[in-house]
């Protein structure tokens, strides 16, 4: 028995299947004698389970059950001869005669008896699931808002721009890093510097200069800096910690110190104190950066990133083995976006329906395609026959919302088409039609097709939203090999076995993060839109070594990667 | 007396006797009946309906309930149960398909059908079910039956072994096939 046909059995036991693999599972059942031999073994098992852990479980749930299920019968008019005489019976016949009585009376109670302590329990271990995804939990106390030039140190963690931040220590060698801690304060930070974040409220400056901004609602907020606590009760200030000093000059508004030499100083505007060794150098804040100067700053290196970007972009697609390549980070207002590769123009790609233009992977300089809305998509027409597949593009998840979330679809999902898409469970799916004859499918529905989808683990949860990840999926007949690639690194790597292998391969019409089956006879279109965006896409007529893959990313990476 | 005699239905004293046979009859074979209706129902809901549904028209029913010989007589009570529930089933079938996880008419006959012949099959499973129970160690054996446990979780157990619980909802389901392996393995041994 597969292993796909027995996870759908116990999902139906544990009743969290979805609507649609419950219809595959009674497919399966009502053709296949061994698949209803297996489910009934399977419930029988459960239920034997269950009948084991209520014996060994205790009576937990004994009276809980008497008030939902055994409660006193509505009606008491039973047949009234039955148990007339029951002098003569056992106490323990009597009471289960009692309880028929009450069963004939229209109220279950022996019945529900012997399978009290399930019932309970059920609606548990069903809220449990349920509820798990519902709310998913982050652990962190602030967020790296921006990165100019960061290069963190060899041995500390490190963090990309618009990663929620853990406690613990960050430490970098060089750059400024702008951090959002949860309760409003804002840092700004010049390395080389060492923070050990504490909490949502607090952090201590091993080394390094930085400027505190604390709005209102964030007063309160503390820098540990030497053996002093600076609490900030006004608006902006300022702290450098070295090797033998540490100080503190307040621009403005006021602070509180505790602790140290200077316990109970409050310090204003202008003011600032040593928190340890000597004034041996009076111009230490001078030229520490504001927000206005990180921002110009990542603005211009955000340019700078973006030219290269282009002048690599414009190299790549000279590449004769590009069957489309899209690089949407420069495309203008248009509702098209062009087919940079030398298969021209009759390629390009024609937006249909709510899809917007928004910042892509470099900033505003630089142009992102969403596909919030259902009816967002990008069409194109890819003709002929190819011997391989790469696909590449750099793609932002604002959130997984649908079972499936395309990337790079086949319409029709024909003999050799491909379907590139993210799993609501964040792992990557990629699969080639191996052969679309009704039927031929391994699947139980009896118009299952025969293809494979490789999967990789889990690439994305939802500390990931709105990051920008580059990804990548290698379909290689020849080293009969499917690799799959995020940010560069290789995640997975499966065989195709002979079943699944394919030589030809075709897109035809497809779409770009959407799926669309105009092609089928039916109003209906299943709901696949990536909810986020497609910055870039480049489709290769060949199997990308790694080191390319690598080289895709790394020439094409943002800010702060 | 006579076994094969029946008693009377007309009689105060021959209704009681049938009655005592009922419930006799229920008492031990309540299981059974039991799980021939959860196999038809993917989901606990409903079970409890159906065998309500099921005892009752049994006992409306009973009258006609006319075994060859006292010893064929408990098989036969069974069989005829499980019709009587089969068709419990496909009535709350219908009023509940719109809902979720209920099987659809076709579906439930095809197992009925099957599980009608697997009867017995049912209980020697069972005793392989608690060899094979006793093989797994300690904590294996609790996060399997905890899904089944009045007073435990999956949720429970995450929680103080720090494991995700989709995670442990996967071993679990490891566990289950490996039960179900074993299973299979002692009854064709025995055979």
């Amino acid at each position: 028995m597969d292993d796909t046909i027995r996870n759908l059995i116990f999902q139906a036991i544990d009743q969290t299947i979805s609507a649609d693999d419950f219809d595959v599972l009674q497919d399966a059942i009502e053709r296949r004698e061994d698949v209803r031999a297996e489910y009934l073994r399977a419930i029988n098992l459960c239920e034997s389970l269950g009948e084991i852990a209520t014996e060994s479980g205790g009576d937990l749930h004994g009276n809980l059950h008497g008030d939902l299920h055994g409660g006193p019968p509505k009606r008491n008019d039973s047949p009234a001869s039955v148990l007339d005489d029951a002098s003569g019976w056992t106490w323990q016949r009597l009471a289960i005669a009692a309880a028929v009585l009450v069963l004939v009376s229209g109220v279950a109670y022996w019945f529900g008896r012997s399978n009290d302590a399930e019932v309970p329990q059920w609606v548990d271990v069903n809220q449990d699931l349920l509820n798990e995804p519902e709310e998913a939990l982050i652990a962190g106390h602030a967020t790296l808002r921006s990165a100019v030039d960061l290069r963190w140190s060899n041995d500390s963690l490190a963090f990309r721009e618009g990663d929620v931040l853990p406690n613990g220590v960050l430490q970098f060698d060089e750059g400024i890093a702008e951090i959002d801690f949860f309760c409003g304060a804002t840092l700004i930070v010049e390395g080389p510097a060492a923070l050990d974040v504490e909490s949502d409220w607090s952090v201590r400056v091993v080394k390094g200069r930085l400027r505190a901004s604390v709005p209102p609602a964030a007063r309160g907020f503390v820098v540990k800096a030497a053996d002093s606590e600076i609490i900030d009760l006004g608006t902006e200030f300022a702290v450098e910690v070295g090797a033998d000093e540490a100080r503190v000059e307040v621009i403005d508004g006021e602070v509180e110190l505790r602790g140290g030499r200077h316990d109970g100083d409050h310090l204003v505007t202008g003011e600032r104190e040593w928190l340890k060794g000597s004034q041996s150098r009076p111009d230490a804040f001078k030229g520490l950066s504001t927000l206005s100067d990180l921002q110009r700053r990542r603005e211009d290196a955000q340019t700078r990133q973006f030219e290269q970007w282009e002048i690599y972009s414009r190299q790549l697609r000279t590449d004769d083995r590009l069957i489309a390549y899209y690089p949407i980070a420069e495309s203008a207002i248009d509702r098209f976006v062009p087919n940079r590769a030398a298969t021209g123009r009759e390629l390009d790609g024609i937006l249909v329906g709510p899809v917007t233009r928004g910042q892509g992977r470099f900033g505003a300089v630089s142009t992102g395609l969403e596909f919030d809305r259902p009816g967002s998509r990008v069409r194109t027409r890819i003709d002929g026959e190819f011997n391989a597949f790469t696909f590449a593009c750099w793609v932002r998840i604002d959130s997984l919302e649908h079972r499936y979330n395309s990337l790079f679809m086949g319409d029709g999902y024909e003999n050799g088409e491909p379907h590139w898409q993210l799993h609501e469970d964040g792992r990557l799916m990629f699969s080639v039609m191996v052969d679309d004859t009704p039927g031929s499918g391994l699947g139980s529905a009896e118009d299952s097709r025969l293809h494979r989808i490789y999967y990789t683990e889990p690439i994305w949860d939802v500390s990931k939203s709105g990051k920008w990840l580059h990804i990548a999926a290698v379909y290689d007949p020849v080293a009969r090999q499917v690799n799959q690639f995020v940010n560069g690194e290789p995640i997975s790597s499966e065989p195709i076995t002979d079943q699944f292998h394919v030589q030809t391969l075709r897109i035809g019409t497809a779409e770009i993060g959407n799926w669309g089956q105009p092609l089928r006879n039916s109003p209906w279109f299943a709901v696949r839109n990536l909810n986020g965006a497609i910055d870039e896409l480049a489709i290769f007529d060949a199997a990308l070594s790694r080191e390319e893959i690598q080289s895709l990313y790394e020439q094409g990476k943002p800010l702060g990667y | 007396m006579d076994p094969n005699a029946k008693p009377d239905f007309e009689t105060p004293a021959g209704r009681e006797a049938r009655y005592g046979e009922f419930v006799s009859l229920l008492a031990r074979h309540d299981q059974s009946i039991r799980r021939f209706v959860r196999s038809l129902l993917p989901s606990n809901q409903g079970v409890d309906d159906v065998m309500q549904e099921t005892a009752l028209e049994c006992w409306k029913k009973y009258e006609s309930f006319t075994p060859e010989n006292a010893e064929d007589a408990v098989d036969e009570f069974i069989r005829w149960a499980c019709v009587i529930a089969r068709y419990k089933v496909l009535s709350w079938q219908r009023d509940s398909s719109r809902d979720r996880l209920v099987f659809r008419e076709s579906v439930i006959e095809r197992l009925a059908q099957d599980a009608m012949q697997d009867l017995e099959q049912r209980d020697r499973e069972r005793q392989a079910i608690e060899t094979c129970l006793g093989e797994l160690d300690a904590d294996q054996r609790r996060l399997v039956l905890s899904v089944h446990s009045p007073g435990e979780s999956i949720a429970k157990i995450a929680e103080e072994t720090g494991v995700k619980t989709r995670r442990l909802y996967s071993k679990v389901n490891a566990l289950r096939k490996r039960l179900l392996d074993c299973v299979q393995g002692r009854l064709v041994e025995e055979l």
